[in-house]
């Protein structure tokens, strides 16, 4: 008995037309959004790019207007660059020459999202504020070496040193922080099982221990890797020891030991055992299995069977199927390659890392 | 939408409101995941722009930022200009919790409920509203014993006010209250863990040695209740390792749970190496997996012993992680040869 005989195609059209559907406006309900806009922006595009839509239905007028949104977002003033999550707090009177006001700054969460969205539209980052992005991150950096999401307050967490990281790598300039500081906060999230916490002394959760990975996998090697020195093999062994008993008898993996199965845990952990050259661990038909039965019937997949669908859950299990192809699955669920460092198809995480930095690499 | 707030009046038509400019949000270019705003939500907002332009701080504004945070919680900015506003004109910021705690409690899942909670907390500088805070989670917890953003909290209270007698004293009790109701609960094991370990040593835990035996056999006798239960597997491998004690100090306890059927209950209870409960599943994954990682580090011939139980992991009690198993089959192989 095959994996193949129980498992539904993967429902591509109905996915892609509720990314389609959010980014054409959302509901009173989801009001909530309003002030992070930009990431679940970011999830419909990263879907309609892993299911190969976007250079064959949207047309290039289109993804021109979706381009131009999102550079209304950048934004300049007293704590220098970068995007805001919408326009949920600009005044009807603003003008992008004018600087911004104290409470309608960029935010580090969605300047990352902005940057990730526009090279999946493959813009060309004419416009991008290089230096007042930089400036943007240093302020953004508080004392224990994390990141604010805003520099006038906000979270501090593993999330927002990972978005961070992402821009000062694309940026290819790591003068907007303190590379020692950020990597000794890193550290101190590190918890007893093997994951890391979403903060200093924090149960072990699978989001965070992506970020702190990736974090570490990104940072430029100084006197000595980051990489290498913070992945001794005890280390290395402990943290893929839990990862991959995160993977449930669902098929599914869970964010943190003895929780149930939730689709978005499958990159997360996924992820960071590819990261680990450990992804060879992953059941994939069973996580397959798992996520297929995550689909929602509308279109969209869900964090678990019978929930509703929601464009930050989609994305991520497209992402995962992405970087871990089942032998057994029909041509439905055939993905374009994903760079699991940069959570992008190889395609965008190309496109980014020759557009963004200041100085291209042939000039 | 309720009756009681269809009677409500939108801002834009209280008199005591006709001093604010409104100031409608930006439209621009084709605006991409537009949200369908309610007129209430709209007017409101519109306010708070109004608001923020004329750099009010007043107690009008609390009734304002609450409207719109009712509305929508994750709106950091009505947070933020609401905590600015609460420090400007001097406000009650522990009347401010109270106001807030049926809010976060309801909202317990959004961030800004705990971050508004931390900013406050940080103001007061009081022990007295820590303590406060700590019955407060545990109210919260008793709901959603897993809530992540709780725990942090409680966790950052517990370190920044670092109160021996006020605030550490009960931890353990209160927590091993919480595994006495679900012994599943890995938020509960890690905070034992943060309490015990990872945060200093608290007062009566002088004698390390004597807190090491303590947590084993509190673990194992958790283990004992429910053998297949990973939170208290990796709680025991915590504590080794922080102790620096080698796995094989457990080794007669674990071999209770590697046999397929119990062995028979002896007739003196050995405290050090509770048995099984009745029923339970054996093997028990976990502890095979133990076992091999004692033999695995007691090196030499002993590594034969560890193939073979993760052989048996591989093709029979946990197959799922096959290649997992294979691989620490190869890599424990490779030590040896070299
Ligand atoms: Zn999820």
């Amino acid at each position: 008995m095959s994996e193949s005989s129980s498992l539904p195609r993967l429902n591509r059209n109905g996915h892609a037309k509720l990314a389609q559907l959010c980014l054409s406006g959302l509901p009173f309900t989801q009001v909530d959004l309003d002030s992070s806009r930009l990431a679940i922006i970011f999830y419909c595009l990263g879907t309609l790019d892993l299911l190969g839509v976007l250079g064959t239905k949207i047309l290039e007028a289109q993804r021109a207007r979706w381009r131009d949104w999102i550079w209304e977002q950048q934004t300049h003033g007293n704590y220098g660059a970068g995007f805001r999550p919408s326009p949920y707090m600009t005044a009807e009177d603003h003008n992008s020459e004018r600087e911004y006001t104290e409470y309608d700054g960029p935010h580090l969460i969605m300047t990352y999202t902005a940057l990730m969205s526009l090279a999946i539209l493959r813009d060309d980052f004419a416009k991008l504020n290089r230096a007042g992005i930089l400036t943007f991150i240093r302020l953004c950096q508080q004392d224990d070496g994390s990141f604010s999401a805003l520099p006038n307050g906000g979270e501090a967490d593993l999330r927002t040193t990972y978005c961070a990281f992402v821009i000062c790598s694309l940026l290819g300039d790591w003068s907007g922080m303190d590379l020692e500081r950020a990597v000794a906060y890193i550290r101190r999230c590190s918890s007893e099982e093997g994951g890391y916490g979403q903060t200093p002394d924090g149960e072990a959760l699978g989001g965070t221990t992506y970020c702190a990975l990736a974090s570490l996998k990104l940072a430029p090697a100084t006197s000595t890797s980051h990489w290498e020195l913070h992945n001794t093999s005890a280390e290395r062994l402990r943290t893929i020891r839990w990862l991959t008993a995160n993977q449930s008898s669902s098929g599914g993996f869970c964010g943190r030991t003895n929780k149930i199965a939730d689709a978005c845990y499958c990159f997360w952990c996924g992820a960071s055992l590819s990261m680990l050259d450990a992804g060879e661990f992953v059941d994939t038909a069973a996580l397959a299995s798992f996520l297929g039965q995550c689909q929602f019937k509308f279109g969209g997949i869900a964090k678990a069977p019978g929930e509703r669908a929601d464009p930050y859950h989609t994305y991520l299990s497209l992402a995962a199927l992405a970087l871990f192809q089942s032998p057994n699955t029909d041509e439905s669920w055939r993905l374009p390659r994903l760079d699991p460092l940069w959570n992008a198809t190889l395609e965008t995480a190309c496109w980014a890392r020759e557009h963004i930095p200041a100085t291209k690499s042939n000039s | 939408m309720s009756a009681e707030s269809e009677d409500v009046p939108l801002y834009a038509e209280r008199p005591e409101w006709s001093d604010v400019v409104p100031v409608p949000q930006y439209q621009g270019v084709d605006a991409l995941a537009p949200i369908n705003y309610s007129a209430e939500y709209q007017d409101a907002t519109d306010y708070f722009r109004g608001i923020i332009r004329m750099g009010e701080t007043s107690p009008r504004v609390l009734k304002l930022t609450r409207d719109i945070i009712n509305m929508n919680p994750a709106h950091y900015s009505a947070w933020q200009y609401r905590y600015k506003t609460l420090i400007a004109i001097g406000a009650d910021l522990t009347e401010e919790l109270r106001q807030m705690d049926d809010f976060a409690l309801t909202n317990m899942k959004t961030y800004q409920v705990w971050h508004h909670r931390r900013l406050l907390l940080t103001a007061l500088r009081s022990r007295d509203a820590a303590a406060g805070e700590l019955a407060f989670t545990a109210r919260v917890l008793a709901a959603d014993a897993k809530n992540y953003h709780t725990w942090s909290y409680r966790q950052w209270l517990l370190a920044h006010f670092n109160d021996e007698e006020r605030l550490w004293a009960g931890e353990r009790a209160w927590v091993e209250d919480l595994l006495e109701k679900d012994v599943r609960n890995n938020s509960a094991w890690h905070h034992r863990f943060f309490v015990v370990w990872s945060s200093g040593v608290r007062e009566g835990d002088e004698d390390r040695e004597a807190v090491g035996r303590r947590e084993l056999a509190f673990a194992k006798e958790k283990i004992a209740l429910a053998p297949n239960n990973p939170s208290a597997w990796n709680y025991l491998r915590g504590v080794l390792e922080h102790t620096k004690t080698p796995l094989s100090a457990l080794t007669t306890f674990v071999q209770l749970y590697t046999v397929s059927s119990p062995s028979i209950a002896p007739e003196v209870m050995d405290l050090d190496n509770p048995v099984p409960t009745e029923g339970a599943q054996l093997p028990c994954v976990n502890a095979l997996e133990f076992q091999a990682d004692i033999y695995e580090q007691e090196g030499g011939t002993q590594i034969t012993k560890a193939v073979e139980i993760w052989k048996s992991l591989a093709n029979e009690y946990d197959t799922m992680r096959k290649k997992y198993w294979e691989y620490r089959i190869k890599e424990g192989l490779q030590t040896t040869h070299t």
